[in-house]
């Protein structure tokens, strides 16, 4: 019998007690264990094992793991050690067995990852055996951190054990110190969710195998710090974290998540957003940047981590604009605002981009030039070069529309407009930028000026015979007439792709040279463009023999010969092409010319055989320029002589459209002309001429090259042109109506006649974008809100009426007081004792007189009397929800009603009718109503002074969304429109004065008057959504509504507040320093204070 | 401007009543319609006239090249052209300004002819310059003038003047500036028969800075390209268009060693308007038009 044998018959009895399979294990275990362990050493074993099963109630399941680990265990660890590997599951059975059994169970595992311990005594031990064996302290050190995690209560106990269970997976990755890191944040985040520490720590090894060994102590870091501040989003970084760090330089990430240790402390639940969005947006800057970028930040995270991480975020935007090398400087303008002036507000505004200085060194510095900068610029250049009214759009404008242009980088218009790209930065000089969009302009109005739109089909041209006709009378009959001249002439071709590309670079070659000889100034910048653009054509040897045809037509356009590249053997092709080409670069040549040249440049083409790469790549030559001699000549027989089969493109054909140059874009005459005819349909509506039937357009459409379809299955195509049909009809009718409305506007006829019909069209929402005061940053928050200006709705005339009727005696009051402020127009006044001028006649009259001896009176000076009236007001109504309140009424004390009817009925009924007769059947007064009332008064007033008055309302929620109603326009006649738009001024939203004061600022300015007056009602403070730094935040919202009556009193404005907040004087008098106010204490005063207050301001 | 005879290099001061005043040799005028000969059969029939025209259009320049044009014509046999007796209305002329006035001379009033009364006296062209600027009741003594009776009633001499024959009233106004505040009364407007005077076609407006400026025939085109991009801003940020006057300046300062782009900036940008906006629009246009 062996000792273990021995062993298991001595314990099995007592152990079959606590479950069956304890005493089969121990038998297994012993008998393992046998040939490792020396027989007093096994006894011991024994001991240990079963006392462990009878430490407590349930220890039998720890020491079940304990004999069933225990022959690994052995292996790996001298008998000493064993021992102390039993105690400590001892005592975690004290607490928790189940711990104790985790423990138990991984110990094997674990100790392979843990560190050998370099002081094991190879004297204890055999040659060869526990050389993995982890130190005491490291194995304590391990055991620790469970310990930590279990408090006593069933979920950390699963917590504990969890870690246990986890540990040989974490130390794979981890060390120790790293673990205790981890503990930690598991620790922290357990006191507030147990199940949120369960999840991170189950996170935590898959997360650390993903993090590289340098950034996992970082990591853990910042966790920590995470965890801290805003330990909700642990989870999260666990689950993301390495996602987004991923795109971090590997060099940096350390760095960043350092920073973004230091942040987080700093900001609390901000954090974690901001740790997002700057790591995203790290992810769009070149890596090869980030160290610089990190460096940076990191000098500003020692004043401000919050302006580091916020310079990270912006670093993408103000890469876009500037070299490298240039970051430092616009950095260093944002440092000294941090270190110098100690603005820690001002620099993180700065850093974020919200302030106008950062935009101001950004555009300084930067070499882009930004169409939104200097769009108006442009706009009046176009509307000067071509006389109509040009607009000048972004491109990204024409592309949503999705009438059929789709480059967003490059130039183009449609004839009433004019596409620009939204930057250009092409060049390393701000000015080179800006000519360059000058030429991109040119060319476009250019288009316009010099009638690249207005082919018509028979007219002559001035240079080039005309063949038209004759190749029109050589097809067959058309079936129906076209549509428009361009239609007609593409149809004489049967590669319409080719004609229209020819007939592009032929009218765009005609348009620049034309641009160059009148516009002497600005023909060095289009050669210089043009050769840009040339040095970036596509390989021309790859081409089929047509494409490369019109690909060196192009160059040659360009203005660059030498760029070309052509088989030698079709030289005299070539030559006969560019001399073509050179007719319409002479003066006096028109779109006709350009038409017929187009005509016989797809005859030459047409010729060519255009099989692909039938050429070796040394065949391409640069042709001599001097055989293109010095003046343009058509090729000698022209189109009408070719047989029309001789010029069908035959089966081979496949030409490939050249990409335009980007100041060029796309040139869509055919429809160009489609649309004006569309807008002259819509404009002339049931008018004469002939209608075009959709199904008209459609087969246009669908044969037309320009709406590029090209690419599309067939199915596809006839839905994507209806679709696109209508948006063009939508376009064609927009802009018609547009066009209407300036023609009644010029009437002047105030729109009084199809009320209904302009109103949904008149009803669109303009935006303006106005910059907002940051006190704490000292600077402005550029283009921060958006203000939508519409014309208030209009309800019906009654509310006007009523209110006249219910307050005849103040109106009348009131407007006799008004015209008594009326001056009689200016006008000299003589006969004055003193004055400005001597008035000769008079002086003459007083000496002879004086000679005659009649008693004279020296009444000889003359003034002029006081200018004439010259004022505008502005009413700037609040129409915030609060302004729905009721007025509490000042109503006399209420008799005690006990006291009153003392129980007799004839008294009761008596208070009854009393109190009835308090509450009128009127519903109550609100402030809006009293708002609205003054507006009648004031505007009946104002009617008789004749003062150009606006009113306008505002209210909004949030700083994209400032709503401004237009209740009467200044400009704007009064009348039933106006009346109707007064009844249906109501509450709305919240009140963010400032971008309602800079719009009604900006409105005045625009007018003409001497005298200029802004009075704002309100009834309370300015709030909104976003209006301070968080909810309860007031200052910020008063200096930005003090700083817009600033702005407005700069502007030579009068303001005026008039606030019925009869809390209003605390903050009124910080509003509205240097600003004149008034809190009307008793509200229903405001009509009469509003009026007389009026008078102080501008009767003068 | 006064007339061609007028200017010379080192004249000296020179005193005349204003009815002494004619041009003696003949002012560059360049004809756009028929102007001239709807100017001389008004003058013959006695039919007073209005000129209407932005400012710097030539209506000025006109009126002198008739004033000497005309003088073959009723009476004015002389070789020198009719009298012109130009004033220039503001808002303080008063009536007395026009026909005359009592002044003292030691121990008496004399009489003062005022300028139209000495025009009526000596058949002179009385050319009213900006009308619209004076006060419209200054502006109802003239009416009498302008009808068949033409006659100039002096209530404080109680004296009646009938026009000479070589007498005829003009005005000018620049409908521009027209505002509800400086119109001509109906009454007074229905007097007249009206020439139309616009900012010539670009041909002849070449033609005209050549002349005047003395620059080459390419500048002058130049100028006058300018000259229509520019006009093209009105009532889009510029009240009025870019006046022939500005161009012939702009020609003068290029003529004389000023490079085009700096003569153009100071004659017609600065001088066109104050806003800062439309005047890089328009400097844009200078520097697309005129090289470096």
């Amino acid at each position: 019998m062996t000792l273990a044998q021995d062993l298991t018959a001595r314990y099995q009895a007592g152990l079959r007690e606590q479950s069956e399979p304890l005493a089969e294990e121990f038998a297994a275990a012993a008998e393992a264990l046998e040939p490792l362990l020396k027989p007093d050493e096994l006894e011991r074993w024994a001991e240990i094992g079963v006392a462990l099963s009878t430490r407590s109630l349930r220890s039998w399941e720890a020491a079940s793991e304990f004999f069933r680990a225990s022959p690994a265990v052995a292996k790996l660890l001298s008998y000493e050690r064993m021992e102390h590997w039993a105690t400590i599951g001892g005592w975690l059975s004290d607490s928790s067995p189940t711990v104790a059994a985790t423990y138990l169970r991984v110990t094997p595992e674990v100790i392979e990852q843990l560190p050998p311990d370099p002081e094991t005594d190879p004297g204890i031990t055999g040659e060869g055996m526990f050389d993995t064996m982890p130190s005491r302290t490291d194995v304590e050190r391990w055991v620790r951190g469970g310990e930590r995690l279990n408090h006593s209560n069933w979920k950390s106990v699963a917590l504990a054990a969890l870690y246990f269970e986890y540990s040989a997976r974490l130390l794979e990755q981890l060390t120790l110190d790293h673990l205790h890191e981890l503990v930690d944040i598991i620790d922290l985040l357990s006191e507030r969710s147990y199940q949120l520490a369960t999840s991170c720590l189950e996170d935590s090894p898959a997360l650390f195998a993903t993090l590289e060994y340098p950034d996992r102590r970082p990591f853990l870091d910042f966790a920590k710090s995470l965890t801290k501040s805003s330990w909700a989003d642990t989870r999260l970084l666990f689950e993301r974290g390495p996602q987004l760090l991923k795109h971090i330089h590997a060099g940096e990430r350390a760095d960043f998540l350092m920073l973004a240790a230091s942040v987080v402390q700093s900001s609390g639940r901000q954090g974690f957003p901001r740790f997002m969005e700057t790591a995203s947006a790290l992810r769009l800057v070149p890596v090869a940047e980030h160290g610089t970028l990190i460096a940076l930040a990191n000098r500003l995270a020692r004043r401000s981590p919050a302006a580091a991480m916020a310079f990270l975020r912006s670093s993408p935007v103000v890469l876009a604009r500037l070299t490298a090398e240039q970051i430092p400087q616009w950095v260093e303008t944002g440092a000294r605002i941090l270190f110098e002036d100690e603005n820690i507000d001002g620099a993180e505004a700065y850093f974020r981009l919200e302030s106008v200085r950062a935009e101001q060194v950004l555009s300084g510095l930067s070499a882009r030039v930004e169409l939104s900068d200097i769009g108006a610029l442009l706009r009046m250049y176009a509307k000067a070069l071509t006389g109509a009214p040009i607009a000048i759009r972004s491109t990204e404008d024409i592309v949503d529309r999705g009438i059929g242009w789709v480059q967003e980088s490059m130039a183009t218009t449609e004839g009433t407009s004019i596409f620009l790209p939204p930057f250009v930065g092409s060049f390393q000089d701000q000015r080179e930028n800006f000519q360059a969009y000058k030429v991109f302009t040119t060319h476009q109005t250019g288009r316009i000026e010099f009638g690249a739109f207005g082919f018509a089909f028979g007219l002559a041209g001035a240079h080039a015979p005309a063949t038209l006709g004759a190749r029109e009378e050589a097809l067959p009959p058309r079936e129906r007439p076209a549509l428009t001249e361009m239609e007609r002439f593409y149809d004489l071709f049967e590669a319409r792709g080719m004609i229209a590309a020819l007939f592009t670079i032929v009218e765009d070659t005609r348009v620049d040279a034309t641009v160059g000889r009148e516009y002497g100034g600005i023909r060095p910048h289009l050669k210089r463009l043009q050769s840009f653009e040339a040095d970036r054509r596509p390989d021309i040897r790859q081409l089929g023999l047509r494409s490369a045809l019109a690909e060196n037509l192009l160059r040659a356009s360009l203005g660059r010969r030498d760029l070309m590249r052509w088989p030698a053997e079709h030289n005299q092709v070539l030559v006969d092409a560019v001399r073509a080409l050179m007719v319409v670069e002479e003066r006096g040549a028109t779109v006709q010319d350009s038409a017929e040249v187009a005509a016989a440049l797809y005859d030459i083409a047409a010729a060519l055989p255009n099989v692909q790469g039938s050429y070796p790549d040394d065949a391409w030559e640069q042709p001599d320029s001097a055989m293109f001699g010095a003046s343009g000549q058509m090729p000698v027989g022209d189109g009408a002589d070719t047989d029309t089969d001789g010029q069908r493109p035959n089966e081979e054909m496949d030409f490939e459209t050249p990409d335009q140059p980007e100041f060029r874009g796309d040139f869509k005459p055919e429809l160009v002309q489609l649309l004006s005819m569309l807008k002259m349909q819509t404009g002339a509506s049931g008018g004469s001429g002939q209608q075009l039937s959709r199904e008209q357009v459609m087969e246009l459409l669908q044969k037309s090259t320009e709406i590029g379809l090209s690419e599309m299955a067939e199915g596809q195509v006839a839905a994507s042109v209806g679709e696109f049909l209508d948006n063009l009809e939508k376009e064609a009718a927009a802009s018609a109506k547009a066009q209407q409305q300036d023609d009644d506007g010029e009437g002047g006829d105030g729109g009084g006649s199809d009320e209904g019909g302009s109103n949904d069209v008149r009803n669109e929402i303009t935006w303006t974008l106005y910059d907002e005061w940051d006190f704490r940053a000292s600077d402005y928050r550029p283009r921060w809100c958006r203000v939508g200006e519409r014309l208030g709705e209009e309800g019906t005339l009654d509310y006007y009426e009523e209110t006249l009727k219910r307050h005849h005696g103040l109106v009348t009051e009131t407007r006799r007081q008004f015209e008594m402020m009326r001056p009689e127009s200016f006008r000299r006044i003589k006969r004055l004792e003193d004055g400005e001028e001597i008035d000769l006649d008079r002086s003459i009259e007083f000496i002879v007189d004086r000679r005659a001896g009649v008693g004279p009176l020296a009444q000889v000076y003359w003034r002029r009397n006081k200018v004439e009236r010259d004022v505008s007001v502005t009413f700037l109504m609040d129409m915030s929800a609060s302004t729905d309140e009721e007025i509490e009424k000042h109503r006399p004390q209420e008799r005690n009603s006990t006291a009153d009817y003392q129980g007799d009925p004839r008294n009761y009924f008596q208070w009854l009718a009393a109190r009835r007769a308090q509450y009128s059947p009127d519903p109550p007064k609100r402030i809006i109503d009293l708002e609205k009332e003054s507006v009648v008064l004031i505007v009946e007033a104002l009617e008789a002074i004749g003062d150009s008055y606006g009113i306008y309302g505002f209210s909004g929620y949030g700083r994209d969304n400032v709503e401004f109603h237009v209740i009467k326009d200044l400009d704007e006649r009064f009348g039933d429109r106006v009346r109707k738009r007064i009844d249906k001024i109501q509450p709305v939203r919240s009140t963010r004065m400032g971008p309602a004061i800079r719009h009604t600022v900006a409105k005045m300015l625009a007018h003409d008057s001497k005298v200029k007056i802004l009075i704002l009602v309100s009834d309370g403070r300015p709030q909104d959504h976003g209006y301070g730094r968080d909810r309860t935040e007031k200052e910020y919202a008063v200096h930005d509504t003090h700083q817009a009556l600033i702005e407005a009193k700069r502007a030579g404005i009068v303001p005026f507040l008039i606030t019925v907040d009869k809390e209003g004087h605390d903050y009124m008098k910080q509003l509205c320093s240097d600003v004149g106010y008034e809190v009307v204490d008793d509200i229903e005063q405001l009509p009469r204070r509003l009026t007389s207050l009026y008078r102080v301001l501008a009767g003068g | 401007m006064t007339g061609q005879g007028m200017t010379g290099p080192g004249r000296g001061f020179q005193q005349m009543q204003v009815e002494d005043f004619r041009l003696t040799s003949e002012p560059f005028y360049l004809p756009i319609a028929d102007e001239i000969q709807l100017f001389e059969t008004a003058y013959d029939q006695h039919l007073p006239v209005l000129l209407k025209g932005p400012t710097g259009c030539g209506k000025t320049r006109f009126v002198e090249y008739m004033s000497w044009r005309l003088h073959g014509h009723l009476g004015n046999k002389s070789e020198e052209g009719v009298p012109l007796i130009t004033v220039a209305c503001h808002e303080d002329l008063t009536a007395s300004d026009l026909v005359g006035r009592y002044l003292l001379e030691g121990e008496e009033t004399r009489w003062i002819d005022g300028p139209i009364t000495r025009a009526v006296k000596v058949g002179a062209i009385c050319y009213l310059d900006e009308i619209v600027e004076a006060r419209k009741d200054t502006t109802v003594l003239i009416h009498p003038l302008t009808d068949y009776r033409r006659l100039l009633p002096i209530d404080k001499r109680g004296e009646l003047l009938e026009a000479a024959d070589g007498f005829l009233l003009v005005l000018s106004y620049n409908p521009g500036y027209q505002s509800a505040l400086k119109d001509l009364k109906h009454s007074t407007r229905q007097r007249f028969i009206a020439i139309e005077f616009q900012y010539p076609p670009r041909e002849q407006e070449t033609e005209i800075i050549r002349a005047e400026a003395g620059c080459s025939l390419e500048i002058a085109g130049e100028l006058a390209k300018l000259a229509e991009k520019v006009r093209n801003l009105k009532e889009h940020g510029l009240a009025e268009g870019v006046s022939t006057r500005l161009l012939v300046y702009a020609g003068k300062l290029i003529a004389n060693g000023i490079s085009p782009r700096r003569a153009c900036q100071s004659a017609v940008v600065w001088g066109l308007t104050d806003d800062v906006e439309v005047q890089q629009s328009i400097e844009e246009v200078v520097t697309s038009i005129f090289p470096e």
